[in-house]
């Protein structure tokens, strides 16, 4: 039904309008009807009365005739002269009352003749008893022709009224059935619209009101703050409580948007961005600036607080630190507070021995010399065993020189063998020839071969054997020069040694003396001591209120951490 | 200053006696050992001894001289070779072929060396020594005027005989080679058919080549 509610309420009060008019118009038409059946009736009476009227003329008429005929006195003419004046007149109002009825106006124009001949009958023979007396006049009434128009005017006349009279009836009962409808109406009407009305006021009004009533709880429920609310079956509806719907439905949407941005704002999720639905959304441009303003603040809060945390860590840490190092500090104070009687008493000690190593020192300066003399002795040894080695690396080289002689020799032999080698088989070769008899010169030759096969065998042993005693030179040669190095290292050791020992004597004198000092410190040392003493008692005193108070530092600075800490995982739950 | 660890002391006496025995010996006193005298020689006997050849009559035998070219051993038959003699000194001769190393000079013979390997076309392996020529002749074809060239070889290894037998015909040798070769014995000799490598024309050298 897609209709406003304002076309709803109109189109209810003109169904009422209708229902109104329809029996208004019915009552007037019904009144009218009434008073038209008066005027009809009232319209019947007029023409029977007139009726009534024209017939007593006549008979005035017959009268005043009847009379003068039996009386013969003009006095009786009277009721006849006034009927003859009146009958017209009365016919004519006849005429004009019924001109609507075409019946009764076809019996007046067959009335009109009977009436003209019966007054002119009137008139014959009132004048037949001027003329011609009494007797006459009487036979021509007693003819009967006058009573048989009179007759025929009568029954017209009848005729017409009972014609009236069924008219009469016939409207009456007309206005009657009117009348009864008119009641009907009124009677079944007003009861038929009162209920159509009622029905159709209870719709309307369920239509309209159940709806704004849902409506109006579902605001009371926002206005508590309750956002679960569900209008979405009347949001459907074209009209206006549609339109109000949807614009709750909007507002509510709006308001659950808002409500989960807050919810996740609550819950530390400020990455939202609110977008405002329109430049005068108040609460949306509140949360947008909000939000931009609780996200710079909270990423300056945790850079704030990891500054915060950090330095609470580093200060927890060098307190503790702190708070060690005094503790160690004291100990090592106590310690050192000992220590330094056990110095003192060895600085005693150290003051005897001291006297002791300057005696030794002059001892080690005379056995340090004769040293000395010993190392030049050694030197010059040294020098000897150098020029031996050259000799011999000289004579191993003569020695070599003389095996690649010996080699050259040995090639010259080895030619030799293979010369021999070739003429034994060109010998063989020769015999062979000779036949029978070169037989005996084979064998000789046989064995030239075979002699120059073992020299060739001998020459390549010795070579060999050279071979191995050139290996033999030139280790000897190599092992002669290492010698020949290691004593060059000797004499420069005992060179070193010579000077190290000259050193050394220096050293000790120079330590002898130096040890007479010390002994002469050592004394001044002891006095020193029992200075040390004093303050180290000081030291520890001054320490130990100084542990006192790191452990307070340190108490402190683990508060500060753990109220950092504490901050931190507050400020965390906020996630820019 | 920690002493040396002392070595074992040198025995120079024995070293002095030892170089005395050594001086008498090189002066010409020395006296060999009679046993190791003996058993030297024994021992070089044997090894240089040949096996006696049982030459039935019935047996043909053939007189080869063993030689070594390039890593490989060769036989000829001595029938045609006149002399063996060292390669001291050789000449090329220009528009040769390859085969025909040069000429040289024996006791005042003009002779010409043929390299056989070249001429057999085997492949030139290795370092040889090739200072050794075998002189080969063939009187036969034509008395008074005989084909006479050297064939040079790495080393001569001796003259000994072989039953004819024994020689068989070359199965795994093709190429050249095979043309020119008898056979080859049991113990890998390959046996060089002197008759028909002296009768080929190809080693003529025409001399208006």
């Amino acid at each position: 039904m897609k209709w406003s509610v304002g076309a709803k309420i109109g189109s209810g009060f003109a169904l009422a309008l209708v229902i109104l008019l329809a029996i208004g118009v019915s009552s007037y038409q019904n009144t009218s009807s009434m008073i038209d059946a008066a005027a009809w009736r009232t319209h019947t009476y007029a023409v029977i009365a007139d009726l009534e009227h024209l017939l007593s003329i006549i008979k005035d008429g017959e009268t005043g005739q009847r009379g003068y005929i039996i009386t013969g006195q003009s006095e009786y003419l009277g009721p006849y002269k006034d009927a003859v004046s009146t009958v017209r007149p009365a016919l004519d109002e006849l005429v004009t009352l019924t001109h609507d009825n075409v019946s009764q106006q076809r019996q007046l124009e067959r009335l009109k003749p009977l009436i003209q001949t019966r007054f002119a009958q009137f008139k014959s023979i009132i004048e037949l008893r001027d003329a011609k007396g009494f007797d006459v006049a009487v036979a021509s009434v007693q003819l009967g022709e006058g009573k048989k128009v009179m007759d025929e005017i009568r029954e017209i006349i009848a005729e017409m009224r009972v014609e009236e009279q069924r008219l009469l009836k016939i409207r009456e009962q007309r206005a009657d059935e009117d009348t009864h409808r008119a009641i009907a109406v009124i009677i079944y009407g007003i009861p038929v619209a009162f209920v159509l009305l009622a029905i159709l006021a209870t719709l309307i009004t369920r239509n309209i009101a159940e709806p704004l009533r849902e409506l109006a709880a579902g605001a009371v429920k926002i206005a508590e703050g309750d956002l679960t609310i569900n209008l979405k079956a009347n949001a459907e509806r074209a009209d206006e409580v549609g339109a109000l719907v949807r614009a709750f439905v909007n507002m509510i949407d709006g308001l659950q948007h808002m409500a989960a941005v807050a919810g996740r704002i609550a819950a530390g999720d400020i990455r939202d961005k609110v977008q405002p639905r329109s430049p005068r959304d108040v609460l949306g441009n509140a949360f947008a600036i909000m939000l931009d303003k609780l996200r710079a603040m909270t990423s300056e809060i945790n850079s704030g607080v990891n500054v915060l945390v950090s330095a609470a860590a580093e200060i927890l840490a060098a307190t503790t630190q702190m708070a060690a190092g005094s503790a160690e500090t004291a100990t090592a104070v106590s310690q050192t507070a000992s220590t330094v009687e056990e110095v003192k008493q060895t600085a005693v000690l150290a003051s005897n021995k001291a006297q002791r190593v300057a005696d030794n020192a002059q001892t080690a300066v005379a056995i340090s010399q004769d040293g000395s003399q010993a190392v030049q002795a050694s030197i010059e040894a040294m020098r000897r065993i150098q020029e031996q080695m050259e000799s011999i690396a000289e004579s191993i080289v003569r020695l070599s020189e003389q095996g690649h002689a010996i080699g050259e020799i040995i090639a010259t032999v080895n030619d030799l063998a293979e010369q021999s080698n070739l003429l034994a088989v060109n010998a063989t070769i020769e015999a062979a020839k000779a036949g029978e008899q070169g037989k005996g010169f084979a064998v000789v030759a046989q064995e030239v071969k075979s002699l120059a096969a073992q020299s060739k065998q001998a020459t390549a042993q010795v070579r060999g054997i050279l071979g191995e005693i050139q290996k033999a030179t030139s280790a000897a040669v190599t092992t002669t020069e290492r010698g020949s190095r290691e004593v060059e290292t000797g004499d420069q050791l005992s060179v070193k040694l010579d000077e190290v020992i000259h050193g050394l004597t220096d050293s000790i004198s120079e330590a002898a003396r130096a040890a007479t000092q010390i002994a002469a410190s050592s004394q001044q040392q002891l006095v020193g001591m029992d200075q040390v003493a004093l303050a180290m008692q000081n030291i520890r005193e001054a320490s130990t209120q100084n542990v006192a108070s790191n452990k307070q530092t340190e108490s402190a600075a683990q508060n500060l951490h753990q109220v950092g800490l504490r901050l931190k995982q507050l400020v965390e739950q906020y996630q820019v | 200053m920690q002493k040396p660890p002392v070595k074992e002391a040198i025995d120079w006496q024995d070293i002095h006696r030892r170089i005395d025995q050594l001086s008498n010996a090189i002066d010409g006193n020395w006296q060999a050992d009679p046993a190791h005298v003996h058993t030297t020689l024994n021992r070089r006997a044997r090894e240089l001894a040949v096996p006696l050849h049982n030459a039935t009559a019935a047996e043909q035998v053939m007189e080869l001289l063993e030689f070594s070219l390039a890593n490989e051993r060769y036989g000829i038959g001595s029938a045609f070779v006149r002399e063996v003699c060292p390669l001291t000194q050789f000449t090329p001769v220009p528009c040769t072929p390859s085969f025909v190393l040069g000429i040289i000079n024996v006791r005042g013979e003009i002779i010409s060396v043929v390299d056989i390997r070249k001429f057999f076309a085997l492949p030139e392996t290795g370092l040889p020594d090739l200072n050794k020529i075998i002189i080969v002749y063939n009187d036969a074809v034509a008395p008074g005027k005989p084909m006479l060239f050297g064939i040079l070889a790495d080393f001569i290894v001796e003259v000994r005989e072989v039953a004819v037998a024994a020689i068989q015909p070359p199965s795994n040798i093709t190429g050249i080679r095979a043309d020119y070769l008898l056979g080859v014995t049991a113990n890998g000799l390959a046996v060089i058919d002197a008759e028909k490598l002296l009768a080929d024309k190809a080693v003529i050298v025409d001399e208006n080549v």
